[in-house]
């Protein structure tokens, strides 16, 4: 099953290293350019759907200005679901473009 | 399974959660906050900025505390719905499922509350494991459970330190006269230890003071009682009198004597009987006789002491006793059992095997359900094997499955508690004789128990089909081009297993049932010595009060067989102070030997001791061996004489004629006298066909009159319907004095295995259900295979095979899942006979015989199951299978 944007947004951010929620908000604005602005009921709802269905796993721990945060982790089948969606939006936007793009 | 836990802590720390939430969206707001700051805006600000920025934090934890709790239910109640919607698309099987499973929960639920009642719940008395019942023994007579002598507990008393208090009692009938007719109420005299040592106090008023004990000074059991005498009533017998809370300080008539009534015991309150009706106070600190082995003993143990330190002192004093008083006590020993044993007796042992043998049956039941909801799911496999293309993930299909058995356990679940507790409601019509059956009630451990049944049932019956599920997934979607060509071995593997399960697990409980059937039919057919049939019992207690001289309860006795011949339909008319089989009457031992021999030689023994009419031979059928029975001639006056019973003739004189000798009784009260044996009488199953026959020695009542009598009459019709006249009779000849209670002799000796009887019906109930079970599923089986193969079986027919084949194919199939089935249910059974042992009489374990029967009978059975469906296999059209291709 595809995922939506945004789940797949988060889980891109959480490839490389664990971050918490304003950590991933800011990494997604930032990758975006600016372009995205993730709001908090936006952000955490997806964040416990994504933590439900298994594919990242959050635990608390302490964040860098010393205070305790939630950090969230991909999941062993949330780097597979993220590996097969990716290509799966991929080839949407492809074929997307070619639609919007076409001389009609 | 992250999720999965995710989940399960969301529902179980709910308010954990919350917080968690709250504290994660702070951090948040925090560290935008702080960017802000940095970048000089002032902290208000910076706030309004945020908030206009990402939100609300207010509203995203109410937004997520309503999807977390939506989306448990929701997904909880779409399951259910689902699998609800499943079931109702096979409202037979689903109601079959539910029914097999009901009844097999129900019924264990019920024998777990008798079990839980009777044989776990420790008595409801305080410090119940401390309390013993003690027992002469005497091993050289082969006597294990003796009565006590009232002269040794007052030396064990003296010489123990092991017991908290010991106390002696002696049932026996009295009779109740007021307002109304007169009645035989079961009266206890008890010693001064009785209700202390027990530790039970009075529901109203009090146990007896000393000098109430003190003043109830008779040494016979018969003998009339002290002066100013008091009583003690039960809470049934209170009730039924009224249930009066003032009767404390009122009187009763007791054989005619006034009574004070000083207290009234609680209920469930059932010592030394359960059909106590009150108790009266007894001393036994006098010199009393060391020989009467009659008085029941219950005695507490002190705290830390083990049953067996208990008894050894016991014996030791004995020992001591034994040297100072040869000529009683010499051979006589002393023996403790728990009283919680004692009153459980050999119920505890067919508890636990019935208790069993539903396990077993709730196993078939489960297996039953497992394979239905298989095949269910098997003609199902094509719309799995869509659901999996079209994207529903595994673990939902599987969470689907496991749903469906757990709506069926759990309906099961209910239906068993309705029968379980239909069951309670009904087990005192079906049996009145069970021990503790007042204290069966159901409690939390019963609860806990069929909870646990049901889930355990859902997991049995859910969990084959899940795991084969769970293979076969990755297959069904393969399958789905072709779902009728592939997938035809390891399916059935499940599938048999099943079938072959049941089928072992039906063995086994129909060689157990088998096994009890044989062992009733030989406690049934066993010649216990005397004829019950068309004999009508009748206990009469005369008081001493009235009846103080021999002449008058002979004259008393005389009367009354003059009376009750006289009655149409009256063969012969007999008495004795005991007969066999009968709870009521003094049953005790006396010292004999014979004339010649030392009075503490070997050949002194113990025998039973029966005052009997001439009447008494004839009425019971007893076979007279040798000489002559007791008849007229046996007068007051003329030669003291005696009866002996084949047992006690091969003991003293083996070899020899017992008639014409002279045999001494050391009959205390009375002295020792030699008494000339006229006859030797056959022997008696006194305690039913599991005892064996014990000494006897029979005296006519004319020369020994005795208080108490069981009159016995026969008549060539049904006993019962002598009950009316035989009440009136005695009613005539003395209004004070009726009969306890009339019962035909038959009920009495069917009384004693009654325990065999029931649990051999229920045995074959369980039996039958399971045949029943396994042989549907051996049908079912067949019949889907049949289904399933159709297309293999039209073209095997296009091809010209013949329908012999077909049918051959078929039922080898169904009859080598039987042979399996049998073959390891034989086994299991074999392994497991061991545990019937102790109910069985009269069969061995392994009994070949109980084998080929069941062989014989499931093979019949099973046959019947195979020829159905292979008959239709032959009946398959292969044009329209060939179309369908």
């Amino acid at each position: 099953m595809a995922l939506e944007k945004l789940d797949l947004l988060i889980l891109k951010t959480l490839l490389l290293s664990p971050r918490h929620g304003y950590g991933i908000g800011q990494r997604i604005e930032q990758m975006s350019g600016g372009v995205f602005r993730i709001t908090l009921g936006a952000l955490y709802p997806a964040l416990q759907r994504l933590e439900r269905s298994g594919l990242v796993k959050g635990s608390w721990s302490t964040s860098e200005n010393n205070r305790r945060a939630r950090y969230y982790t991909l999941t062993a089948a949330g780097r597979r679901r993220l590996t097969a969606s990716q290509k799966a939006w991929e080839r949407t936007v492809a074929a997307m473009m070619r639609v919007l793009h076409a001389e009609e | 399974m992250t999720g999965l836990w995710r989940r399960i802590v969301e529902i179980t720390r709910r308010r954990a959660v919350d917080r968690e939430a709250a504290e994660e969206l702070a951090h948040h707001v925090e560290m935008l906050v702080a960017r802000k700051v940095e970048a000089g805006v002032d902290e208000a600000e910076a706030r309004r900025q945020a908030r206009i920025e990402i939100g609300s934090v207010e509203s995203t934890l109410e937004q997520l505390a309503e999807e977390r709790t939506g989306f448990a239910f929701e997904q909880l109640g779409r399951e259910v719905t689902y699998a609800a919607r499943i079931l109702r698309r096979s409202p037979g099987l689903t109601l079959l499922s539910v029914a097999t499973l009901g009844v097999g929960i129900g019924v264990s639920t019920l024998l777990f509350v008798l079990v839980n009642a009777i044989v776990l719940r420790p008595l409801p008395y305080p410090e119940p494991d401390r309390l013993v019942r003690i027992f002469d023994t005497n091993l050289q007579a082969g006597m294990h459970r003796a009565g006590v002598a009232t002269a040794n507990i007052a030396d064990w008393r003296l010489r123990s330190s092991s017991f908290e208090g010991i106390a002696g009692y002696y049932s026996m009938g009295r009779t109740l006269s007021g307002n109304s007719d007169a009645e035989v109420l079961i009266a206890a005299q008890v010693s001064g230890d009785f209700f202390a040592l027990v530790r039970v106090p009075p529901h109203l008023g009090r146990a007896f003071s000393e000098d109430e004990t003190r003043r109830a000074q008779f040494s016979s059991a018969v003998a009339p009682i002290g002066p100013d005498p008091v009583v003690m009533l039960s809470h049934g017998l209170w009730r039924r009198l009224g249930g009066d809370p003032s009767v404390v300080g009122r009187t009763l008539t007791l054989d005619r004597r006034v009574f004070k009534v000083v207290g009234v015991m609680p209920d469930r309150f059932a010592l030394p009987q359960p059909d106590i009706d009150l108790w009266i106070p007894w001393d036994l600190s006098g010199n009393q006789p060391r020989d009467q082995h009659y008085v029941g003993a219950i005695a507490r143990l002190k705290p830390g002491l083990s049953v067996g330190q208990a008894e050894d002192e016991l014996n030791s004093v004995a020992g001591q006793l034994a040297l100072e008083h040869p000529a009683t006590n010499r051979g006589w020993g002393v023996r403790l059992a728990p009283l919680h044993d004692e009153t459980v007796g050999d119920t505890a042992s067919v508890l636990w095997v019935l208790l069993a043998a539903v396990g077993l049956l709730l196993l078939v039941a489960c297996a039953n359900v497992a394979l239905l909801s298989l095949m269910r799911s098997l003609d199902r496999s094509g719309e799995t094997a869509v659901r999996l293309a079209l994207g529903a993930s595994p673990a939902r299909l599987l969470r689907e499955f496991l749903m469906e058995s757990i709506l069926i356990a759990g309906l099961g679940g209910a239906l068993g508690s309705v029968i379980a507790a239909a069951g309670l409601r009904l087990l005192p019509v079906f049996t009145t004789d069970l021990p503790r059956l007042r204290e069966v009630t159901v409690d939390s451990r019963v609860l806990v128990f069929g909870t646990g049944l049901t889930i355990l049932s859902a997991i049995l019956s859910g969990m084959p089909q899940a795991w084969r599920q769970s293979r076969m997934l990755p297959a069904a979607g393969r399958s789905l081009t072709s779902p009728r060509l592939t997938d035809t071995g390891r399916r059935h593997v499940f599938r048999d297993a099943m079938v072959v399960s049941q089928v072992a697990l039906a063995v086994i409980l129909m060689a157990g049932s088998g096994l009890l059937v044989r062992s009733f039919l030989h406690l049934r057919g066993a010649d216990p010595g005397f004829d019950p049939r068309g004999v009508l019992v009748a206990p009469i207690f005369l008081d001493s009060q009235a009846y103080n001289s021999g002449e008058r309860s002979r004259t008393y006795y005389r009367t009354l067989f003059e009376r009750l011949t006289a009655l149409p339909s009256v063969l012969s008319v007999g008495g004795a102070t005991t007969v066999p089989t009968s709870p009521l009457g003094p049953d005790f031992e006396r010292p004999v030997w014979p004339e010649k021999a030392a009075p503490d030689s070997a050949r002194r023994v113990p025998a039973s001791v029966r005052m009997v009419t001439p009447g008494y031979f004839r009425t019971l059928g007893l076979r007279l061996a040798d000489g002559r029975a007791i008849d007229d001639r046996d007068a007051p006056k003329s030669t003291p004489v005696l009866m002996v019973n084949e047992t006690l003739a091969a003991r003293l004189w083996p070899g020899e004629r017992a008639v014409g000798r002279r045999l001494v009784v050391d009959y205390s009260t009375a002295g020792t006298y030699p008494y000339e044996i006229i006859g030797v009488v056959g022997d008696v199953q006194f305690r039913g066909p599991r005892s064996d026959p014990q000494p006897e020695i029979y005296f006519p009542h004319n020369q020994k009159p005795y208080l108490i009598m069981n009159v016995v009459l026969k008549t060539a019709g049904d006993p019962h319907a002598l009950i009316p006249a035989v009440r009136r009779t005695l009613k005539d000849v003395d209004p004070q004095k009726p009969a306890h209670e009339l019962i035909p002799l038959e009920e009495l000796l069917g009384a004693t295995y009654a325990r065999d009887r029931q649990a051999m019906v229920a045995l074959l109930v369980f039996a039958g259900t399971a045949i029943f079970l396994a042989v549907l599923s051996v049908y079912g089986v067949l019949a889907q295979r049949v289904r399933e193969r159709s297309r293999e079986i039209g073209l095997r027919m296009a091809l010209g095979a013949d329908a012999s084949s077909l049918v051959g194919w078929v039922a080898t199939a169904g009859l080598r899942l039987l042979a399996i089935g049998l073959a390891a249910g034989l086994l299991a059974a074999w392994g497991l006979s061991g545990s019937l042992e102790r109910l069985l009489v009269g069969v061995a374990p392994t009994d070949a015989l109980t084998a080929a029967v069941v062989v014989g009978l499931l093979a019949g059975i099973g046959l019947v199951a195979t020829v159905v469906p292979s008959w239709r296999a032959t009946r398959i059209d292969p044009v329209t299978i060939l179309r369908q291709g």
